[in-house]
């Protein structure tokens, strides 16, 4: 008994993870119909904005210089110029934003240096990452996604799968592929009660992934950006008939899907150490959101649950048995069963038809 | 007020669907334009709201102008924004998965302010219906209610000239009546209002003007009264006239008169 809410327990805390990572797809679909398989490169690049700001990495001149070039050109010619001739703006902002990003990766942001306490230091550096994620979502969605607005999502979702490679390479070129520790140092929020354990990091995993789940949704529903993206979600031609900037509203909506993965990164590389080759984590969105059905936002929460706590008991039951590694495969089985009674997940939309 | 000039516009590169159409819109008018299908009414709209874009179609020539000012190119939002010019695309543009009280907030997004709550009880009042439904998603909502949501949409941007794509789609005819009445009071309230139909006795009926396009040209043009009593008109849209049946020279001889603008 003791050993089965332990192992609910712990799987319902790295479930609400794994929810995150779903609503970061699911929330693109329902915005374009793609699929993001760059999820788990998206990952590792929030994760490593974050690094950067609160270790103190820096990265050499001769790989900073490019990464600044290759941002001032972003932000002068790709995000705003456009048939109006922006670049009036464009050419100053991009400059400006293109020599702050070298400073910021050649001398560092020095944060320990100005900030004793850790736990300050993070309040400090997680709104910065999530801000800096955010921004490369935005500007990938620009590149990629914006030129195939009004075409097939298809299209989209094979845009994405070549964006990972190109993103997990760049990754690489910048941070090297080995792997860095990792340790956030938040206060021991350790919970024991009689026999039972819950660590202190998963348990902080599951609160902020429960809080920026639960924002974003206030986000979606209750303010009169979240009901664009929703109209938009629908019907990217209506929305736009109707005055809402489409290209826009996708802007918002990849930038938040990278800010959320960011937040899921971060957690997760929290439970041991940073690498490249962490991105495979990203891939368990799969088996969340065709669980919880492809265009649900509570589906995507309970679909992380039930993975987690899937992958839980997996590793506690039936791994002594002899079965090494089941518990990476135990998810996708559970995806199958599911898919066999419910072909759209446990909670796809009921379609409307009108009578 | 918004004038088309020698406008030619290509889909996907190849396909030529608007080949030099050449209109004018005058203030406060209901400008009627009728032709069968494929003959560029629904993509003369989208140039001009600046929707071709979405649809992979290029204006190749040709200028569309709101007093004097050039809109071409422009995109859809900064044209509804700037110009007041509000596209209602066919088939019953709203959102199904929203209430109908959202779908006119999400209508509102372009101007965002303390009247939207006054402009939404301003639709309602014009659509009695939509009120006692504003709880409920549009998607359930009867094919009129839609229509009419469509329209209450359109208002809260508030248009100047709202381009009307063949409401009457799919409405039975008394459903219609209530609509084109509607479209005449929000015409008397001083919008400009350019309606393409299919359904041309009625259109052309509460019209002013009128235009008949036929493959991508205008064939003629003049008030709605004069294209009613069109002998060309009577035969090929409304199906009355001569009632006996016409051979393919005729038909001939009425595409050899038309006006090339």
């Amino acid at each position: 008994m003791i050993d089965l809410l332990q192992t609910l327990g712990t799987g319902i805390l790295v479930g609400l993870v794994y929810a995150l990572l779903g609503l970061c797809i699911v929330i693109i679909f329902k915005a374009s119909e793609a699929f993001n398989f760059a999820i788990g490169e998206f990952l590792i690049i929030g994760s490593f904005l974050f690094y950067t700001l609160f270790f103190n990495e820096t990265i050499p001149w001769y790989k900073a210089l490019q990464l600044g070039t290759v941002i001032f050109i972003f932000f002068s010619f790709i995000l705003f110029y456009d048939k109006n001739f922006r670049w009036r703006i464009a050419l100053p902002l991009g400059i400006t934003a293109g020599f702050l990003i070298y400073c910021f990766f050649f001398f560092g942001l020095k944060l320990s240096t100005l900030i004793a306490s850790p736990i300050l230091r993070f309040a400090v550096a997680f709104p910065l990452g999530l801000l800096a994620a955010g921004l490369v979502g935005a500007m990938v969605e620009r590149v990629t996604i914006k030129p195939l607005l009004g075409r097939s999502p298809i299209s989209m979702t094979i845009v994405t799968l070549g964006l990972g490679f190109l993103l997990r390479a760049s990754v690489q070129l910048i941070w090297g592929s080995h792997s860095y520790p990792f340790f956030l140092d938040l206060p021991d929020i350790t919970l024991e009660f009689g026999e039972l354990l819950f660590l202190s990091d998963p348990i902080w995993a599951g609160i902020l992934s429960l809080l920026i789940f639960s924002m974003v949704i206030v986000f979606l529903f209750r303010t009169r950006w979240g009901l664009a993206i929703r109209a938009t979600s629908e019907d990217q031609a209506k929305a736009m008939a109707f005055g809402i900037n489409a290209r826009f509203i996708l802007l918002i909506v990849w930038g938040i899907s990278a800010l959320c993965i960011a937040v899921a990164g971060i957690m997760i590389s929290n439970f041991g150490a940073l690498q490249v080759g962490m991105g495979f984590v990203g891939l368990r969105a799969i088996p969340v959101v065709l669980i919880g059905g492809m265009d649900s936002i509570g589906g995507a929460l309970i679909g992380g649950i039930l993975v987690g706590i899937c992958e839980a008991a997996a590793g506690a039951y039936i791994e002594p048995l002899g079965l090494v590694g089941f518990k990476e495969v135990a998810p996708y089985l559970l995806l199958l069963i599911v898919l066999f009674i419910r072909p759209y997940g446990l909670f796809g939309t009921v379609r409307i038809e009108r009578v | 007020m918004l004038a088309v000039e020698n406008l030619r516009v290509v889909y996907h590169d190849v396909i030529s669907v608007l080949n030099g159409v050449s209109i004018e819109v005058k203030e406060r008018e209901i400008l009627i334009i009728i032709g069968a299908n494929g003959a560029g009414k629904t993509t003369l709209l989208r140039a001009v709201s600046g929707m071709i874009d979405f649809y992979d179609g290029d204006i190749i020539e040709g200028d569309i102008k709101m007093e004097g000012n050039s809109i071409k190119g422009l995109d859809a939002t900064d044209i509804m924004k700037r110009y007041g010019v509000t596209y209602v695309m066919e088939d019953r543009p709203v959102f199904w998965y929203l209430t109908i009280e959202e779908n006119l907030k999400a209508a509102s997004f372009s101007r965002w302010d303390k009247r939207v709550k006054a402009d939404m009880e301003e639709v309602f009042d014009y659509f009695p219906v939509l009120g006692a439904l504003r709880n409920k998603k549009a998607g359930y909502a009867s094919g009129g209610e839609q229509q009419m949501l469509a329209i209450g949409m359109a208002l809260m941007t508030k248009p100047r000239i709202l381009l009307l794509d063949e409401p009457s789609l799919g409405l039975a005819p008394l459903v219609t009546e209530e609509l084109f009445d509607i479209i005449k009071r929000l015409n008397a309230s001083g919008i400009t209002i350019v309606l393409v139909e299919q359904n041309a006795h009625a259109s052309l009926n509460i019209g002013t003007r009128g235009y008949v396009f036929e493959t991508g040209r205008i064939v003629l043009d003049g008030a709605a009264q004069e294209l009613l009593e069109n002998e060309d008109v009577r035969e090929f849209y409304l199906g009355s006239g001569e009632k006996e049946r016409k051979s393919y020279k005729d038909a001939k001889r009425y595409k050899r008169r038309k006006r090339w603008l």
